[in-house]
């Protein structure tokens, strides 16, 4: 650590670390200088001037902006003195002469509001008390510290802009704008998306998007960034527009697993009204997603389930909560333990999944149980199997350290939005990226290899990459040796991986496989983005061990930019696991411990995971069932038929927010607690325990998950649940769930903590996995259907049209097809088709062109910014979890219309 | 006994013994010129930059055609830049094997067959018409009794270090170049000299910085020479967009291998691998002669992997902006080469040590690059004999407006500013009475008023009477000149040219604007005054870069010298001021009213 630089500001002596600014120095030590383009983490930019600082330094005095101007030892500022703050109050004057100020200048501004007749005879528009961000704007705060005068000499030009009110989730009102660019820079430098820009120059430069496109076109991720830097009312949420907030509670976001930390701003009604992202916060450094950032406000929704209700033979009536709770209770005691099963919720807190599967190992007797979107929670399993610290405990944003990226088979900018952004980050500063996914999505524009294996053969695509980087001799040979005890077996196994088999068997061509070994086995700074949305669940630890074997070629274990982040569904999936959650063997290290604590025997039954589950209800070996609905995708596929499973159980007891498809099976209905109005801890993908804290009160008889469980398993007899409160729950998880020692609400107060799961003794050097290459194909032959969708299509026109005052997309899609498909289908360029799910159900239609694709693959890429439109039209008053995600499925392709045809009757 | 290039011709042979490639390169270059001079036929030349264009020399060459190698082929046909003297053109200038040259001033297509008649036949033994000078005093039967051209006080008066091959060489013709010595510099440099030797020539010499600012030359590129990263830039400015300054696109125009050359040895002296010329987009004619000068230096061993069999290595192209005057703001500059949004960076960290692509950078004038050959030439005690103390070598000044003799003209500082009007501007344009006011340096510089005309050029005695030398050019006005008026111009420019990043001259050129806008409309304001003043002056102090740094120049400049007027216009004693008379003025469309 370098020497602190001694010089003061308005006389305080200061030591500021070498690299901050004057005005972030001053700003740690608590001393104000108004500022107005700067914000933090992005970089200096020097526009506003408002930071302006007197300086002396070597017998050189000088006026500079302090965001801009490192301190020099022994450098005098002054902030406050005479010429200065003159200056100051003049740019604020110049500034001001463009932004409606009628009410920044005057001595009623704390009295007015936004009806009151105005005794000076401000305009309408000019007032700040009919602005949107009236109570919270930065700039108000920022004028009114340099006491502006009440008259100034300086003309006022209003704009006259019309609003942009388009576009979905966010309005932008360019007469507001003051043109500090925080927006631009946060989208470019932050995000790296560029979807705003600074258009025109000279006094009318002004933010907007590249010729005046839509949102939808320009590359908008809506992920709301650009409106918690705006320091007016020119960026606003649509919704809760005009609320104001009477206090502020720090959380947790709970609809994906990167778990950012937000601050919910509430208002006098008990109402959590906007969510802003935390600059402080450690997952997302103040950033957030269109999920995130739009989608929070379901507890406010009127429809939200109040009581407990009961349905008999297709007749609702409400029931009190302890009425519930036996007649649950009553229910499930007539089942065998293998008959019931209890599935936990991916939003549900640590409180919630541990207690549901104490109750299901212990009450129930069975071990059938498990999380809703829990699918790839083998891969973690595996991983720390393999590793033996679970995957290295890399912090999100050490990504950007890496020098390069392996994305496998995940889509982060849709599932897991803000893990995206460093990766982003990292390929600006030139980080290789390499992508294999048969899909097109976000990250495969920024990949320098988009490695396209057949569905289902990832896993020997990725060790495709192993042999070719051994063909190369990239390997750390050094690292290699002194970590491991089997290398040279490994190396002899990799004689069965003949590289052109693979690339026959993956249908992937030899070079790309010596491509993405150059690009990823250069530098040990590799990162790997493991999910598994197009592998198959029994090809899961094949991937896991070439993906491991490839991190020990390249000699990456746990420093900077070498860390593993597999790609969890659902907010608390990694959680959930981590309590217990998921299918768990009486044999297992873990329930040994944990009979051990609670007392009693776990069940010796083969233990089955959410799909298996399912599954088996849809044969009827399953009759009985408990489901924690909040926050689980009732639309999704990926499990099956749900409708069809839930409806054949007898007995669906369902704890939700909202009545859904999955209430609609239900014969006894608990009314759940949303994340607003309980205090929980929830665990990232980085393993990252952070505080869920409630932020407003529950008004009727809604519980947490819990509660339920304690609820039922008083009714039912059940000792082991005398909990009042989650610090309590959380008080026996920290002596049961490894990693937890240590942990208290209290602690967490102060920012979440990454828990290791095994401790760092145990921590053992790995070896390589020696592996048979798996050639069976994977499915029948069949035309398999590739969505992708991605940020910009600059290669496509798009073409907007409104719907209820909003823009959508409105296109013809186009769907790629491999030319001998589309001859025995018997299509052609240009042609309209349908793609048909196997149910026949429509998923798309569009015109054809013949590409480069694999035979039996449909492609299709559509814009991201029809999820915006979603979450803003979506019937679903909780939009988040049904977000449709990129799943690929058999599909058949049918001819609507024929070009021939089209144009013949155009003749 | 025709042209000043009489230097003996070397044979190969000669050459072939000193075994240098610049050797070889130089005697073919001088028997391809010896070939255009000493030719059978007589050789005509036109006048083809910008200004002798936008005066007719397209009309003039395609008049001359007839009788060029594709028609009659009575005579050589070239184009070559524009001398100087631009109220003469279009110029054609004739050279007849064994005879003085002549040149033809003020040419129309109708005088054509004539003069070619003239020379071809022989017939005519007076020169056509009265525009017509000789260019040395040696008399024969094609020049008769024509002027001098030497002799000309606008020629006499010059001191020619840039401008010496204008007009006399084709700026497309590597070879032309060649021949008057060109690229010796650069052979001297890079195979007799060290890089430090170089620098210590440069720094000698006193050369500062053409752009404006005055910087010295040495002393910029000194703090990049030291750096080792692997790749370092040099870049040459030729944004030039102030009204009234066409100096560097002169050079570019008529003599752009000057630059080149200096530009390579600019990187030579700073250990550079790289060189951008930046040139704003629309300047056709600068831009195509450079990137074909380019092209042929790379031709010629001139460019690319080790120039002239040295060691030394270095790459140049061009790079254009959009239509940007800040663009010419050295950082702004740099990110237009990015591809970005051209806005100046702020500073610290300099170029030099974050520049373009965040390498290590210098950032010269065009003219500044074009000395540099002479300098290593002859010696950087040798440039320092030209010019004041402080200001070494010569200045290119631009004079426009009300003046007798506009133009382009090259003269060693320390000429006092009436003698450049008096004697080589001739004087007050016809028709107008008095010089009352120059603007120089651009819409950023200033004004000033008769009672300073006996200042010097030189950076210093100019930046000292409020206007400055600047990029070097004068817009001359007569007694009807309204000054408010010019002074709303020049805001009106500054404002539509502001970038638009910072807050104070974003906003303040609008005001200084507003305010000058209503006191041309006899409609100020009580405070207006002091509005102009308090703007002014946080603008100076505030503003990020130069632009709005030197916002109120103008404005200060214009009420030191003519505070009187600005009284009158504020009580509203005048006649309202522009165009029409109405006080309105013609707006870029940008502009806010």
């Amino acid at each position: 650590m370098p020497d602190p630089i001694k010089f003061t500001i308005d006389g305080q002596e200061i030591e500021a670390e070498p690299g901050l600014t004057i005005l972030q120095a001053a700003l740690e030590a608590g001393i104000y200088i108004p500022y107005l383009c700067y914000f933090p983490n992005m970089k200096p930019y020097g526009a506003c001037r408002t930071c302006v600082v007197d300086t002396e330094a070597n017998g050189r005095k000088m006026t500079l902006a302090s965001c801009t101007a490192m301190p020099m030892p022994d450098m005098v500022v002054e902030t406050k003195n005479e010429s200065v703050s003159e200056l100051r109050r003049g740019i604020i004057e110049l500034l001001m002469s463009e932004h409606p100020h009628g009410c920044l200048t005057c001595h009623r501004i704390e009295l007015c509001g936004p009806q009151d007749v105005c005794q000076r005879h401000v305009d309408v528009t000019d007032r700040c008390t009919i602005c949107p961000k009236n109570e919270r704007c930065e700039l108000k705060d920022t004028v009114r510290s340099v006491e502006l005068d009440l008259r100034t000499p300086l003309n006022y030009n209003r704009r006259d802009l019309p609003i942009h009110a388009d576009d979905p989730l966010y309005d932008r009102d360019y007469n507001l704008c003051i043109v500090c660019a925080r927006c631009v820079r946060v989208c470019d430098e932050v995000r790296g998306d560029t979807a705003l820009t600074l258009v025109s120059r000279s006094g009318v430069s002004l933010v907007g998007t590249s010729h005046g496109t839509s949102l939808m076109e320009s590359g908008c991720e809506f992920c709301g960034a650009c409106i918690d830097v705006c320091p007016t009312g020119a960026l606003v949420e649509r919704e809760y527009k005009w609320e104001k907030a009477s206090r502020q509670v720090t959380t947790t976001c709970t609809n994906c697993a990167v778990g950012c930390q937000m601050i919910a701003e509430v208002n006098r009604f008990d109402k959590v009204i906007r969510f802003r992202g935390d600059v402080n916060g450690a997952p997302n450094l103040g950033q957030a997603c269109f999920k995130g950032k739009f989608g929070y406000d379901y507890p406010n929704h009127r429809k939200r389930l109040k009581r407990p209700y009961f349905r008999k033979n297709g007749i609702l009536t409400n029931a009190g909560v302890d009425e519930a709770f036996s007649a649950a209770a009553t229910a499930l005691s007539e089942y065998e333990p293998h008959e019931v099963a209890v599935i936990a919720s991916p939003r549900g807190s640590n409180e919630d999944n541990y207690l549901a599967h104490k109750f299901a190992r212990t009450v129930l007797k069975t071990n059938n149980v498990d999380s809703a979107h829990n699918f790839i929670d083998d891969l973690a399993v595996h991983i720390a199997d393999r590793w033996d610290i679970e995957h290295t405990k890399r912090p999100i944003w050490d990504i950007e350290n890496s020098k390069s990226v392996l994305v496998v088979s995940g889509n982060p900018t849709e599932d897991q939005n803000v893990l995206a952004v460093p990766v982003k980050q990292a390929a600006k500063r030139g980080a290789k990226i390499v992508v294999i996914d048969q899909r097109e999505t976000e990250l495969t524009r920024y990949a320098d290899v988009w490695i396209r294996p057949r569905i289902g053969t990832a896993h020997m695509a990725v060790m495709g990459i192993v042999r070719a980087v051994f063909d190369a001799t990239l390997e750390q040979g050094d690292y290699i040796r002194e970590h491991s005890t089997n290398a040279e077996d490994f190396k002899a196994s990799l004689w069965d991986y003949d590289l052109g088999r693979i690339a026959h068997y993956c249908e992937v061509s030899v070079e790309e496989f010596a491509e993405a070994a150059a690009a990823l086995a250069s530098f040990r700074e590799m990162a790997v983005l493991l999910g598994a949305d197009t592998v198959p669940k029994v090809r899961h630890d094949a991937l896991v061990d070439a993906v491991m074997n490839l991190r020990l070629l390249n000699g990456t274990a746990d420093g900077p930019g070498q860390g593993v982040y597999p790609l969890y569904f659902g907010a608390n999936t990694r959680g959930s696991e981590q309590m217990g959650c998921r299918p768990m063997s009486a044999g297992s290290e873990m329930a040994a411990r944990l009979s051990e604590i609670w007392g009693s025997d776990l069940p010796d039954l083969e233990p089955l995971g959410v799909r298996e589950i399912f599954e088996a209800m849809r044969e009827r070996k399953i009759k009985a069932a408990i489901v924690m609905a909040d926050g689980v995708d009732h639309t999704s596929r990926k499990l099956g038929d749900v409708e069809a499973a839930l409806g054949n159980l007898e007995t669906l007891i369902v704890s939700s927010v909202f009545d859904n498809t999955i209430t609609a099976k239900a014969d006894i209905v608990f009314p759940a607690a949303p994340f607003s109005e309980q205090t929980s801890t929830v665990t990232n993908l980085e393993s990252r325990v952070q505080l869920v804290r409630q932020a407003s009160d529950r008004r009727f008889d809604e519980i947490a998950g819990w509660e339920l469980f304690c609820g039922l398993a008083r009714a039912m007899g059940g000792s082991g649940f005398e909990f009042q409160s989650s610090t309590d729950v959380f008080d026996e998880i920290r002596v049961s769930a490894s990693g937890y020692e240590g942990l208290s609400y209290d602690a967490l107060q102060k920012g979440g903590v990454i828990t290791n799961g095994v401790s760092e003794a145990d921590h053992r050097d790995p070896n390589f996995e020696i592996t048979k290459p798996d050639y069976t194909p994977f499915a029948s032959h069949g035309m398999y259907f590739a969505p992708g969708r991605v940020l910009h299509q600059p290669e496509r026109e798009t073409t907007l049209s409104e719907r209820n005052y909003l823009n959508v997309i409105d296109r013809l899609e186009v769907i790629e097809l491999h030319p001998d498909d589309a001859k025995s289908i018997g299509v052609s360029d240009d042609d309209i088709v349908a793609v048909n799910g196997q149910d026949g159900e429509l998923i798309t239609e569009g015109v054809v062109a013949l590409a480069d694709v694999l035979k039996g693959m449909v492609r299709s890429t559509t814009l991201f910014a029809e999820l915006a439109t979603y979450m803003e039209e979506s019937e679903y008053p909780d939009p988040s979890p049904t977000v449709p995600s990129l799943d690929v499925r058999p599909v058949t392709v049918e001819l609507v219309s024929s070009a021939a045809k089209r144009e013949l009757a155009e003749v | 006994m025709v042209t000043r290039t009489e230097a003996p011709v070397d044979t190969y042979a000669e050459a072939m013994s000193q075994q240098t490639q610049y050797a070889l390169l130089r005697a073919r270059a001088r028997q391809h010129w010896q070939g255009l001079v000493d030719g059978d036929k007589p050789w005509v030349r036109v006048g083809y930059g910008a200004s002798g264009q936008a005066a007719g020399a397209d009309a003039v060459y395609e008049a001359l055609k007839p009788f060029g190698p594709d028609g009659t082929d009575q005579i050589n046909l070239s184009l070559v830049g524009a001398y100087g003297l631009m109220y003469l053109e279009p110029v054609v200038d004739v050279i007849v094997p064994g005879a003085n040259r002549v040149f033809h001033a003020n040419v129309a297509p109708d005088m054509i067959p004539g003069i070619v008649a003239h020379y071809v036949d022989g017939r005519d033994s007076n020169p056509m018409h009265e525009s017509a000078y000789a260019y040395s005093g040696h008399r024969d039967r094609y020049v008769g009794d024509l002027p001098i051209w030497d002799d000309h006080p606008a020629n006499s008066n010059q001191t020619k270090l840039l401008t010496e091959n204008f007009g006399n060489i084709d700026p497309h013709d590597i070879l032309q170049y060649v021949a008057h010595e060109g690229y010796s510099a650069l052979n001297k440099a890079v195979l007799s000299m060290s890089s430090e030797q170089v620098l210590e020539e440069v720094k000698t010499s006193g050369l500062r910085g053409r752009g404006g600012a005055a910087f010295p030359t040495g002393l910029k590129w000194s703090f990049l020479a030291p750096s080792q990263a692997p790749v370092k830039y040099v870049l040459c400015n030729c944004e030039e967009g102030d009204p009234g300054a066409f100096n560097d696109k002169g050079i570019l125009e008529s003599d752009p291998h000057r630059l080149i050359e200096g530009l390579i040895i600019n990187g030579y002296a700073t250990n550079s691998t790289h060189a951008v010329v930046f040139i704003r987009q629309g300047h056709d004619i600068p831009i195509d002669a450079t990137r074909h000068a380019i092209d042929q230096a790379y031709e010629h061993g001139l460019l690319g992997e080790n120039i002239l069999g040295s060691d030394f290595s270095f790459e140049m192209e061009v790079s254009l902006t959009g239509d940007s005057y800040v663009a010419g703001e050295e950082t702004a500059m740099m990110e237009a080469i990015e591809g970005k949004r051209s806005t100046p960076r702020y500073k610290p960290p300099f170029p030099a040590q974050a520049g373009l692509f965040q390498k290590p950078t210098n950032i010269n004038n065009v003219k500044t690059i074009a000395y540099v050959p002479s300098i290593v030439a002859t010696s950087g005690d040798e440039f320092k004999k030209i010019g004041t103390e402080s200001s070494s070598g010569t200045a290119l000044v631009c004079l426009t407006g009300h003046i007798k003799r506009p133009g382009m003209y090259e003269v060693a500082m320390g000429m006092t500013i009436r003698q450049v009007l008096e004697d080589i501007g001739g004087g007050v344009a016809d028709g107008s009475e008095r010089i009352k006011v120059l603007q120089t340096g651009g819409p950023l510089g200033g004004v000033m008023g008769e009672e300073a005309f006996d200042t010097e050029i030189d950076f210093d005695e100019m930046a000292k009477s409020g206007a400055i030398l600047g990029s070097g050019g004068i817009i001359v006005g007569d007694e009807t000149t309204d000054v408010v008026d010019l002074i709303r111009n020049l805001v009106a420019f500054n404002q539509f040219e502001s970038c638009g990043k910072c807050f104070p001259c974003r906003l303040g050129n609008t005001h200084m604007l507003d305010v000058l806008d209503r006191m041309c409309k006899n409609e100020a304001k009580p405070g207006d005054m002091q509005l102009l003043e308090t703007v002014g002056n946080n603008m100076k102090i505030g503003s990020l870069c130069g632009h709005g740094q030197l916002g109120y120049n103008p404005i200060s400049s214009a009420i030191n010298y003519f505070g009187e007027e600005f009284e009158k216009r504020f009580n509203g004693e005048l006649e309202k001021s522009g165009p029409f008379g109405d006080g309105s003025m013609i707006l870029p469309s940008r502009t806010r009213p």
